[in-house]
């Protein structure tokens, strides 16, 4: 979809996959600037990620970026047999864009000619990182400080100033960010005598549900737990703890 | 969309996955020709059945050549999903043309029988339908319409196996039907047809699918 200059817009995104739960519920987000996504393991983060970056589509709801968005994953391959200069002119003539000087900024210290999977992993993440920030508008980052030493972890802080990105950062890096707590708005409801699973998960509100043993567990947005309470009661279910 | 197809080749050939199908080409094709083969039209139908098998499985390398996550960071930077599955079936599809081209000279340079240039012409345009249609087969049952290699074999090589005894009921039969009985049919432009629209059934199968 076309954007303008800098921002994401996720505009009441949800999504599963395949009959599965729901991973995000209704989610609304403006990525404009430093965002970072905070969250246990499971909320979705990763998912959120790759919905912003355009490589999964939401379910339900509406995606808006920009042309140019560089994305780094959680874990780069490891399998690589292209060099790191191969790799990177190859990427940044995809994106008619030059490397600049972001390796030796960020210490790249491993061969640039030897295949990649020869790469310690600091180093290849240092890669994956250079051929991200080849991207002009917008940055889309899953745990980008994996595998950095200290100095370069200081330094891709450095390179992101000024620039938007949504990043998913569980160590604190971007002290100044905006910071989306994607599990942090719950409210946890558990059922049982639960009849279907279908009729909890259609319900308004409704983040995700999942079967724990004889009882169900259901997330849901707070300012419709109330909602949600009551129609759970309408359909028959027992409420065993609301938190 | 060049630069991609750049990238996307020189990560198959880096890879090297594509040599298992190219030996087995050039193997078999070296048996095939290595005593006289018979008559022009009629020779060349040994080399475009194997050419269909071939290219399914080239084409399964090209799809494959990436693992999940590098597609996802090559499908960021291309803009999109179809931009990226476009760009492999390029791939695919210039190297089984090549395939193709070696399948139709082979025979020129070591059948006893000469070879005029319309039979050779007809032999390429035959060879050319056969690769498509293995590319189109490799790349609608291949990543990311199937998810795991192993149902992407298995898929690959039921459908392959199905095709030959259907005969006729095939465009692959259709053509090798023609070359069979030396004669110049429109049914090969049909199959053509199909290979092509095979090609791109697989491209947007693979966008809908992610």
């Amino acid at each position: 979809m076309d954007g303008y200059l800098g921002v994401v817009h996720l505009d009441q995104v949800s999504k599963r996959y395949g009959r599965g739960p729901w991973v995000l519920r209704d989610l609304t987000l403006e990525v404009s600037g430093l965002v970072v996504l905070t969250g246990a393991n499971g909320t979705g983060k990763s998912t959120l990620l790759k919905i912003a970056a355009g490589i999964l589509k939401p379910t339900t709801g509406r995606v808006v970026r920009p042309a140019s968005v560089g994305y780094v994953p959680e874990r780069f391959p490891s399998d690589v047999k292209m060099s790191a200069s191969s790799y990177l002119a190859h990427m940044g003539r995809i994106r008619a864009a030059a490397a600049g000087d972001v390796l030796e900024r960020l210490g790249f210290a491993g061969s640039l000619t030897a295949p990649m999977s020869q790469l310690s992993k600091g180093n290849a993440q240092k890669v994956a990182l250079a051929q991200a920030l080849l991207a002009s508008d917008v940055l889309v980052l899953d745990e980008p400080w994996t595998g950095l030493d200290p100095e370069a972890a200081r330094e891709l802080v450095s390179l992101l100033q000024g620039r938007t990105a949504l990043v998913s950062d569980h160590e604190g890096h971007l002290a100044g960010a905006t910071r989306v707590d994607l599990a942090g708005g719950h409210v946890t409801i558990e059922l049982s005598r639960v009849v279907g699973l279908d009729a909890l998960e259609a319900l308004e509100g409704v983040r995700s549900v999942s079967s724990r043993g004889s009882s169900v567990q259901v997330l849901v947005a707070p300012d419709r737990s109330d909602h949600v309470l009551a129609e759970a009661l309408r359909l028959g279910c027992s409420v065993r703890s609301v938190r | 969309m060049i630069s991609l197809v750049r990238y996307l080749a020189a990560d198959v050939f880096r890879g090297q996955r594509f040599l298992a199908p190219l030996l087995v080409f050039l193997g078999v094709l070296g048996m095939l020709f290595s005593s006289d083969a018979g008559q022009p039209l009629e020779a060349y139908s040994g080399s475009a059945a194997l050419l269909y098998p071939v290219t399914a499985w080239m084409a399964v390398v090209v799809a494959t050549s990436e693992d999940v996550v590098r597609r996802e960071i090559t499908v960021v930077s291309a803009g999109g999903w179809s931009r990226v599955l476009t760009a492999a079936a390029l791939v695919a599809v210039s190297i089984a043309l090549v395939m193709a081209l070696v399948a139709a000279v082979w025979p020129v340079v070591t059948n006893p029988h000469p070879y005029t240039a319309g039979q050779f012409f007809v032999g390429l345009g035959a060879h050319t339908v056969c690769a498509l249609l293995g590319v189109g087969v490799g790349l609608m049952f291949a990543r990311p319409v199937f998810d795991s290699i192993g149902r992407t074999v298995l898929a690959v090589f039921s459908v392959v196996v199905l095709t030959y005894p259907l005969g006729r009921a095939t465009p692959l039969g259709w053509v090798l039907d023609a070359l069979g009985h030396n004669q110049v049919s429109l049914s090969v432009l049909w199959a053509g047809v199909v290979g092509v629209a095979l090609v791109a059934a697989a491209v947007v199968v693979g966008v809908r699918r992610t």
